[in-house]
């Protein structure tokens, strides 16, 4: 079709050159007009009569049988877009007329959306799969109702070590001190993840906005600089698997996968706790297919349908009835079922507020290795 | 001369649209605030640029300009012996020295620059070949280190740097040569007096790009510097995503845009006068 489109321009452009000044004119109009005609029906092309669900999520967060089934059941067709971080997300959102019906925001994402009014309340009575969600992860502090949001994931900073090279017993923050790993070390290149962990590690709050505390843990993190080897969220995996690092702060997630490919590395939850992060459904306001987006999520948390899904992208289940469903493999690692003792000693990032620009400054500092 | 410029009017509305406009606005929200949860409010004031003068922000700008620098000088030693060789070698020799520069370029810049990583860490190509060969005992540490930054910047602008200069030498005019060796001139010096002087735009073509380019990176002191040598633009980049301050990103934009002007203004001064004294000396 297009083929033949294009063929008649460029037949037209021949007959331009051909014909003389006169109708020179008027023929580029025309080819232009033709043209424009070719863009737009190529850009209308792709419209359908079906429901569409237009999904914005993290890139590879759902398993394509489980999202096929779903189209399949309620005969409509997903839409899905990705970003690659919460920002990207609020940007987009706050801008307005994105479309999306259905978003992926984290923990503290869903608190800054709330506060911006950018989400819309959820019906429940079309969730009735709720029920099925472990009380751990119901009415987080962010969403104490889980008015706007319903949990997706969830995974916990602690220490990834190689046991090859780190011989030592890990238990606490303060082993990422040990002179022994000196240019080994890899942290999470993210400012609250950070400063948050050497919070935890003096007994304070990982979202303190006392400027004393603050600027106490970035004094401690500075004198931890000279061991650090990187800072990387998104490739910590590679480096831990190639051995680049020895010891790192790592998603309790990605410490499965790392442990997949590298047998020798470990996962601990410190003692002093760590972060417990969460990726959550919500519905921004104004989303023209609120009921279809709801729906959606009830069928995700079907026991099987999540079992499968959750089994394919290897995070956390927080599911409590998929637990029957899932493989041994999957219901044996630990860095997927973490235990009650370790989720008692984590602590959710709260939305610092203005104190988030003294975390930025500080956070340049210490990526710059300045005063 | 009107039709021409009647030619130019698409090209004109789509810069001001997509480019004057939008830089308009970010000299806009320059000048205001933001509030606690990152909204950009319409409240005329300075405080932007001030905090730019915090020794912290002064300090990463410096050396985001000595490393674009010393990144623009080695690409220009490095280049132009080969745009050199590449322009008087036979025409066989020249297609595949464009095609050996230009060809990497189709290859996506963010693979090519992983690609140094695989070369570069410690169980690296580099680093297991040295091992096997006896060289040294421990793999050496290239990775996520300054070194390994500038690396990845002369790597990634080198092209810039050969393809302004080949042009400047290939559109030169060849019978200064030969009237300079008819005058009894050696190589070393008709290249001093001729071929350099004729190559000077290439040159500041070339080296405007790098630099200009260097600048605005971000993505190679990610990945080959493990993210502890921030640029200017990695705190741009942050200021626009983490740390949702908008006007503080859009002020060292400005900020931003305005050096490198004036840098490049003095650069072209100092690179035209030192012509004129050439031409004088023909």
């Amino acid at each position: 079709m297009y083929l033949l489109r294009i063929h008649s321009i460029l037949q037209l452009i021949i007959d331009v050159r051909k014909r003389g000044d006169k109708e020179l004119k008027k023929m580029k109009w025309a080819g232009l007009a033709l043209a424009a005609a070719m863009v737009l029906t190529v850009l209308s092309g792709c419209g359908s009569s079906k429901e569409t669900l237009n999904i914005y999520s993290w890139a590879d967060n759902f398993d394509a049988d489980v999202l096929a089934a779903f189209e399949k059941e309620y005969d409509v067709k997903i839409n899905y877009d990705v970003f690659a971080n919460n920002e990207d997300l609020l940007a987009k959102i706050k801008a307005g007329g994105s479309g999306y019906d259905l978003i992926q925001p984290s923990d503290y994402m869903v608190a800054t959306m709330i506060k911006q009014d950018l989400l819309a309340p959820l019906n429940k009575d079309n969730i009735p799969n709720f029920a099925n969600i472990a009380d751990t992860y119901k009415n987080p502090s962010f969403d104490p109702d889980n008015k706007y949001s319903v949990v997706y994931t969830s995974g916990v900073t602690g220490i990834a070590y190689n046991t090859k090279y780190v011989k030592d017993e890990i238990d606490s923050w303060e082993d990422l001190w040990n002179p022994e790993y000196k240019g080994k070390v890899i942290l999470l290149d993210d400012n609250r993840e950070v400063i948050g962990m050497a919070l935890k590690k003096a007994g304070k709050s990982n979202s303190s906005t006392d400027e004393g505390e603050i600027t106490a843990a970035v004094e401690d993190l500075k004198n931890l600089l000279p061991s650090v080897l990187a800072f990387d969220t998104d490739n910590i995996k590679q480096k831990m698997i190639q051995e680049e690092g020895w010891i790192a702060t790592v998603w309790s997630g990605d410490a499965s996968v790392i442990v997949k490919d590298n047998p020798d590395v470990a996962y601990v939850v410190p003692k002093e706790g760590g972060t417990i992060w969460s990726d959550n459904y919500a519905i921004p306001k104004g989303a023209k297919h609120q009921e279809l987006a709801e729906k959606f999520i009830n069928f995700m948390l079907d026991p099987e349908n999540s079992a499968t899904n959750y089994e394919s992208i290897g995070y956390s289940d927080p599911n409590t009835k998929a637990h029957e469903f899932h493989s041994e493999e999957y219901n044996n690692d630990k860095m997927i079922n973490l235990s009650e003792d370790e989720l008692s000693r984590t602590e959710w990032l709260q939305d610092v507020g203005d104190k988030l620009q003294v975390y930025d400054r500080f956070w340049t500092e210490l990526k710059s290795g300045r005063e | 001369m009107k039709k021409s410029s009647m030619g130019l009017l698409p090209v004109l509305l789509w810069l001001s649209l997509f480019l004057v406009v939008p830089m308009l606005i970010v000299v806009g929200i320059s000048f205001m605030s933001r509030d606690d949860l990152g909204n950009v409010v319409f409240h005329f004031n300075l405080d932007a640029y001030a905090t730019f003068f915090d020794p912290l922000y002064l300090g990463i700008y410096w050396d985001t300009i000595v490393l674009s620098i010393v990144t623009t000088a080695l690409c220009l030693l490095l280049s132009y012996p080969l745009a050199y060789y590449i322009a008087n070698a036979g025409p066989k020799m020249q297609t595949w020295g464009l095609a050996l520069i230009t060809v990497p370029f189709w290859i996506n810049f963010l693979i090519r620059t992983y690609a140094w990583v695989l070369l570069l860490r410690t169980q690296g190509v580099v680093n297991n070949l040295l091992l096997d060969l006896g060289f040294i005992q421990e793999p050496l540490q290239m990775l996520y280190t300054k070194g390994a930054v500038l690396l990845g910047m002369v790597y990634t602008f080198i092209p810039f740097m050969v393809l302004p200069i080949y042009v400047a030498l290939e559109q030169m005019d060849k019978k200064l040569l030969e009237a300079a060796s008819d005058l009894g001139a050696t190589g070393w010096k008709s290249f001093w007096h001729i071929t350099l002087p004729q190559t000077k735009s290439g040159i500041m073509t070339g080296s405007v790009l790098v630099y200009v380019s260097t600048t605005g990176m971000f993505v190679v002191t990610d990945i080959l510097g493990g993210a502890k040598s921030a640029m200017i633009s990695n705190i741009i980049q942050s200021q626009f995503l983490g740390a949702r301050n908008w006007p503080f990103g859009s002020a060292l934009s400005v900020i931003f845009v305005i050096t490198s002007l004036i840098l490049i203004a003095l650069f072209n001064k100092a690179m035209t006068s030192r012509h004129m004294t050439a031409k004088e000396g023909r």
